[in-house]
């Protein structure tokens, strides 16, 4: 919250500097030569040239992102723009390709980033300050220099698939930009001799944490070390804040030792004050700036577990590789086994891709909402497109884009959605109404680098809220021009829009809508096979009866496979194997049984004789009573009656509700769950033929 | 010299009763997997090859173990999970999570113990850091992060089952599956329930995400069976220290298992409840009257055993009141019969005292109202009585509705073995128009 605050309260007005150098009188454009960025608050001036790497508001507030400006210019509108080269830090670069490098990269180290897709037309507003940038040679090692953040070095460029070297042209370009600031700047302070001035002043501020110049009224602040573990960013805000707001009660506590650097630092602001740019100026303050004075911090109780990584222990010997054909079926059959190709969805598929590619291609958003009963395969699919759209993004047929997920089972309440969502994005970690703000922001606002998101959201149903929030901020980003967020909605029923959203959420949802339906057994038989590719371990009649099993229970592809997988067991440990040592139909038929047969008649069966004389005697007083329901008092009657007729030795009542409370816990009765003891009611919980048929038998 | 000889061996037995007592009083409290299954075979075999699956070839799966209380689920998987950890492979490779759904009763407790018993990086010393969400996304990654070859496969068995079924969403049974069927990190979860209905329970996803494998445990053994249970049950193992005395025994309970009585008692036991733990219990009490006097069992103490295990105990309690409570209850027993049932209050319950005391009654002294009222409400103490709900409480004590909780059969069993019952009193029960 510390930033967006002092990011609201620092206003800042851009005006040009110099006059329009050159104009297009169709178009209504002005081109100008630099730009002033005035605080508003305090009343801190500074003046950007073309050429000047600046930094540009970016997702991640902690990170903007770094730039050199090329072009600055006004349009027909009065907007002000400027045109930029971008440039990424490595955390910018995706993930995969960063082992390319091959080294480790220095947090100040950034890429000349000529990968297509970006936006360099940028709004002026959103520059933030200008930064600067050192090219490297590519045999010279980036410098390490702790704590100067704002310092950045360039020695490689990025073009979206591999890092090359800076060519030599774009070096000397960048080195010229460089001099050209150097000699345009009469100052003599140098890189290092202004190092070597610190150097002299740490010895004298040893218990001193930090310390800020500010360019108008010159002065030394220095905080108390608290202040030490906020980002540099928020940390740079802060002390303009209270440099321009010293005489406010709010301001800070100083040390009483601001005369004397004063009066060291008076000579500097002296040379300082004849120079009309204040671009060196400004470089020096970035190396005060990011200079930390401060002492290690003192080691604090680690307590917290920070950056735990999650793991789970690797395992101490390999797994086996399967043995035999059925061990191999099993494997391939498993669920989890990620087949190649998703067999009897091409339809959906295509229907997919073409609606994200359309997007991707074009730079909008959009939803589109997918549906259908468990174990269709929509997940599978959905992953499926995207898999092949990163591919086609690899092989630059289309625009790059980033991929997330959330699930709405793997959420522990429906707001954390926005918590993942921005995690996935930018890699921050906020509460989950502070991230809903900055999604807000982020969906809202023009985004320089933006690439198109694409945004899978399963189990849909389950970020149901009172008042839908959720749903509706998610399906409403699309709708905004500057989002380009591709949302593809999951979830299991097909009226989902219908049945608990508000008009408004199911409005904004869209009607892009598809359905996936169950498999019938054509498919099923069709997946087996597939999955199977060529390894003989089925009977054909077996896949058969499986599929068709299946496509009359449910059509869930999970059920057909997991059948399929306990078949294989059955047949390698059955004693009568079939004469090929193939799954066979009476394997088939065993699984089935385990799997879907009721298991009440059973158990009935194998529970003990009063037990069974029990259930007899709820039957006996139902029909007695013609009611569904009886107290035990009543049916303990009929069970003394009963027992009279068998000649068997009679329960004692307190039996009788052990007998009772253990049938309740098996679920054959259903019982009122309070200590009534005799008048507790009783009700059967499967059907009275079912219970007779059990009975019968014996 | 023979007086010497039989003190020696007294002091043999001395130490001896006290081995039988704690070896036979182990395998009867504890689940122990060191004794017997009976009847499971089928059940154990696929147990047994499963969770050797997960853990040598790194394969997921889910089950749920099924069966009535007293059925042996959890004997059955501590049998498989003791020979699993007697394979080096398996022992190496393995980790278990241990759930029970009577002490985890939400989905964040659940997910704490979770992490804390996998040991993860946000655990310090017992305790988890981080909020419900931090810790779900936490565990969700690090078994996303796995793979069928690398990682450490992980068991979790979930007891009591069917209680995580009602947690919200049941989202920690929705993950847990989810990642038994991807291609995560090779876990099995194995739940064990006594519900039978146990798959309508399950939410249609988490259903779907179940591989469906059930495995029932019955108690699937006839009588027969049964007997030779018993003898198994009793029998001393051959490494017993005592090497006499274990032939004398067994040969004892041999000769137990065939004798008339003890097979009808038995035969009684069984047909009520088949279960095993019941059984441990009548041994268990038959076992401590074994005494060094008394070193061997014999079928009087399974008798007093089982009379013990047999008792009603509202009929007990109805054993130690007083003539007076007892008259009361005869009176509810009466008023019970004339309105069928229906609630009564107290003072309906004196007007009948008083109509015995009055035609009837040669032995009992006329107690006053308030002494009856105590007497009443002492019977409401001990439960034997109890006040209709939904009613206001706010009615005079008097008027209260009552309803007994007692049954006629008990009223007129514990009268039979009620000391000093006056004769006028028992005539009164029995007769059934109590008005005369």
């Amino acid at each position: 919250t510390e930033i967006m605050n002092t990011r609201q309260q620092c206003k800042r007005i851009y005006s040009w500097v110099g006059r329009a150098k050159s104009s297009d009188q169709q178009l209504k454009t002005f081109q100008y030569r630099g730009i002033s960025i005035k605080s508003e608050r305090s009343l801190t001036e500074m003046c950007i040239q073309l050429g000047e790497f600046v930094l540009v508001e970016g997702e991640n507030a902690d990170q903007p992102f770094v730039a050199k400006l090329l072009k600055l210019y006004e349009d027909g509108s009065q907007e002000k723009h400027a045109v930029v080269q971008w440039f990424s830090r490595i955390t910018e670069l995706p993930l995969n390709k960063r082992k390319l490098l091959q080294r480790e990269v220095s947090p100040q180290e950034i890429f000349l980033d000529k990968a297509p897709g970006y936006d360099t037309d940028i709004n002026v507003e959103t520059i933030i300050k200008n930064v600067k940038v050192i090219p490297l040679a590519p045999k010279e090692a980036v410098p390490v220099r702790s704590n100067r953040k704002q310092i950045f070095f360039v020695k490689e460029s990025w073009d979206g698939k591999c890092f090359k070297p800076l060519s030599p042209g774009s070096l000397s370009e960048l080195k010229e930009a460089e001099k050209n600031k150097r000699v345009g700047s009469p100052s003599p302070l140098t890189d290092c001799q202004t190092s070597d001035f610190i150097c002299s002043l740490k010895a004298e501020t040893d218990r001193v944490t930090r310390s800020t110049v500010k360019t108008k009224n010159v002065q030394m602040e220095i905080e108390s070390r608290h202040s030490a573990s906020k980002s540099s960013l928020s940390k740079e805000r802060h002390s303009q804040r209270v440099a321009n707001g010293i005489n406010t009660p709010g301001a800070r506590k100083k040390l009483q030792l601001n005369s004397m650097y004063t009066a060291i630092l008076y000579p500097i602001q002296k040379m300082v004050s004849n120079i009309n740019t204040s671009n060196t100026m400004q470089n020096l303050l970035l190396v005060f700036e990011g200079f930390d004075f401060s002492l290690q911090p003192e080691p604090r109780t680690p307590k917290t577990p920070r950056n735990a990584t999650p793991r789970i222990p690797i395992r101490n010997q390999a797994t086996e590789k399967p043995a035999n054909v059925l061990e191999e079926a099993r494997l391939r059959l498993h669920v989890s086994t990620i087949p190649g190709s998703l067999p009897c969805r091409e339809e959906a598929f295509q229907d997919i891709y073409n609606f994200v590619e359309s997007k991707l291609i074009d730079g909008t958003g959009g939803c589109m909402y997918i549906s259908g009963v468990p174990g269709t395969g929509k997940t599978a699919t959905v992953h499926e497109v995207i898999r092949c759209l990163q591919q086609a993004a690899e092989n630059d047929e289309l625009p790059s884009f980033q991929f997330i997920e959330i699930n709405g089972m793997k959420l522990t309440d429906p707001h954390q959605a926005y918590v993942q969502i921005l995690q996935l994005l930018t890699g921050q970690k906020v509460t989950a109404t502070h991230a809903a703000e900055l999604l807000a922001k982020l969906f809202s606002t023009p985004g320089p680098k933006r690439k198109t998101t694409v945004l899978i959201v399963d189990e849909l149903d389950l970020l149901w809220t009172r008042k839908q929030d959720v749903m509706y901020n998610l399906f409403d980003w699309p709708t905004q021009k500057q989002a380009k967020l591709i949302i593809l909605a999951i979830a299991n029923t097909m009226d989902l829009p219908e049945r608990i959203m508000m008009n408004r959420v199911a409005s904004r949802l869209g009607l892009t809508r598809m359905s996936f339906q169950p498999y019938t057994y054509k498919q099923l038989q069709q997946i087996i096979s597939s999955r199977l590719n060529h390894i003989k371990a089925f009977e054909e009649d077996a896949i058969q009866l499986v599929s068709r099993k299946v496509a009359a229970l449910s059509g869930d592809a999970r059920r057909c496979l997991d059948i399929c997988r306990r078949s294989t067991e059955i047949c390698e440990f059955s004693s009568q194997k079939s004469a090929s040592g193939l799954v066979s139909m009476a394997h088939v038929m065993k699984a089935i049984d385990e799997m879907f047969s009721s298991p009440y008649i059973n158990s009935i069966r194998n529970a003990s004789l009063h037990e069974q004389m029990f259930l007899k005697a709820i039957i006996a007083e139902f029909r007695r009573s013609g009611l569904e329901e009886a107290t035990v008092q009543q049916i303990y009657h009929q069970h003394v009656a009963l027992c009279r007729i068998e000649g068997l030795q009679i329960p004692t009542v307190s039996e009788i509700m052990a007998i009772c409370s253990r049938l309740g816990a098996c679920r054959f009765l259903l019982l009122e769950s309070n200590n009534k003891y005799l008048h507790v009611r009783v009700r059967l919980n499967i059907s009275q033929d079912d219970v007779m048929y059990a009975l019968k038998q014996e | 010299m023979s007086k010497r000889k039989s003190k020696e061996t007294s002091s043999v037995n001395g130490e001896c009763i006290s081995q039988v007592q704690r070896i036979l009083r182990e395998r009867f409290c504890h689940q122990c997997p060191n004794g017997k299954l009976f009847g499971v075979q089928l059940q154990y075999k696929h147990l047994l090859e499963l969770l050797k699956r997960t853990t040598i070839h790194g394969e997921s799966n889910s089950a749920l173990i099924i069966g009535p209380r007293g059925s042996g689920k959890t004997t059955l998987l501590n049998h498989v999970l003791k020979e699993l950890m007697e394979i080096k492979q398996v022992r190496e490779n393995l980790l278990q999570v241990h759930l029970n759904g009577l002490l985890q009763t939400n989905d964040k407790i659940a997910l704490k113990e979770i992490t804390r018993q996998l040991q993860m990086e946000n655990v310090v010393g017992d305790k988890v850091f981080g909020s419900f969400a931090e810790n779900l996304a936490f565990l969700l990654d690090a078994l996303k992060k796995g793979d069928r070859d690398s990682s450490c496969p992980v068991l979790f068995i979930l007891d009591e089952f069917d209680l995580f079924v009602h947690h919200k969403n049941q989202t920690l049974l929705y993950n847990l599956f989810d990642i038994s069927q991807s291609a995560q990190t090779p876990v099995t979860v194995i739940g064990l329930t006594c519900r039978q209905d146990i798959l309508e329970l399950l939410e249609k996803r988490v259903k779907s995400r179940f591989s469906h494998r059930q495995i029932y445990l019955m108690n699937s053994f006839d009588f027969k069976q049964y007997l030779r249970i018993f003898k198994e049950q009793l029998y001393l193992p051959a490494e017993f220290l005592y090497k006499p005395f274990i032939q004398k025994w067994n040969k004892n309970v041999q000769s137990l298992s065939e004798d008339r009585t003890v097979q009808d008692l038995l035969q009684n036991h069984f047909h009520c409840s088949k279960d095993l733990r019941s059984l441990h219990m009548l041994l268990m009490l038959a076992l401590s009257s074994i005494t060094v006097s008394h070193p061997f069992m014999t079928g009087s103490d399974l008798l007093e055993a089982s009379r013990l295990c047999r008792m009603d105990s509202k009929a007990n309690i109805v054993h130690g009141l007083s003539v007076l409570e007892i008259c009361l209850i005869i009176a509810m027993k009466h008023l019970n019969d004339v309105y069928e049932g229906e609630p009564f209050n107290f003072q309906m319950v004196y007007n009948e005292f008083q109509k015995f005391i009055q035609r009837k009654a040669h032995s009992m002294y006329n107690f006053e109202k308030p002494v009856v009222m105590k007497a009443f409400e002492h019977l409401l103490q001990l439960e034997l009585i109890k006040p209709i709900e939904g009613l206001p409480v706010r009615a005079q004590r008097e008027y209260l509705l009552m309803k007994l909780l007692l049954d006629n059969n008990q009223i007129m069993d514990a009268l039979q073995v009620y000391p000093n019952c006056p004769t006028d009193v028992k005539q009164w029960a029995t007769s059934s128009l109590s008005w005369l």
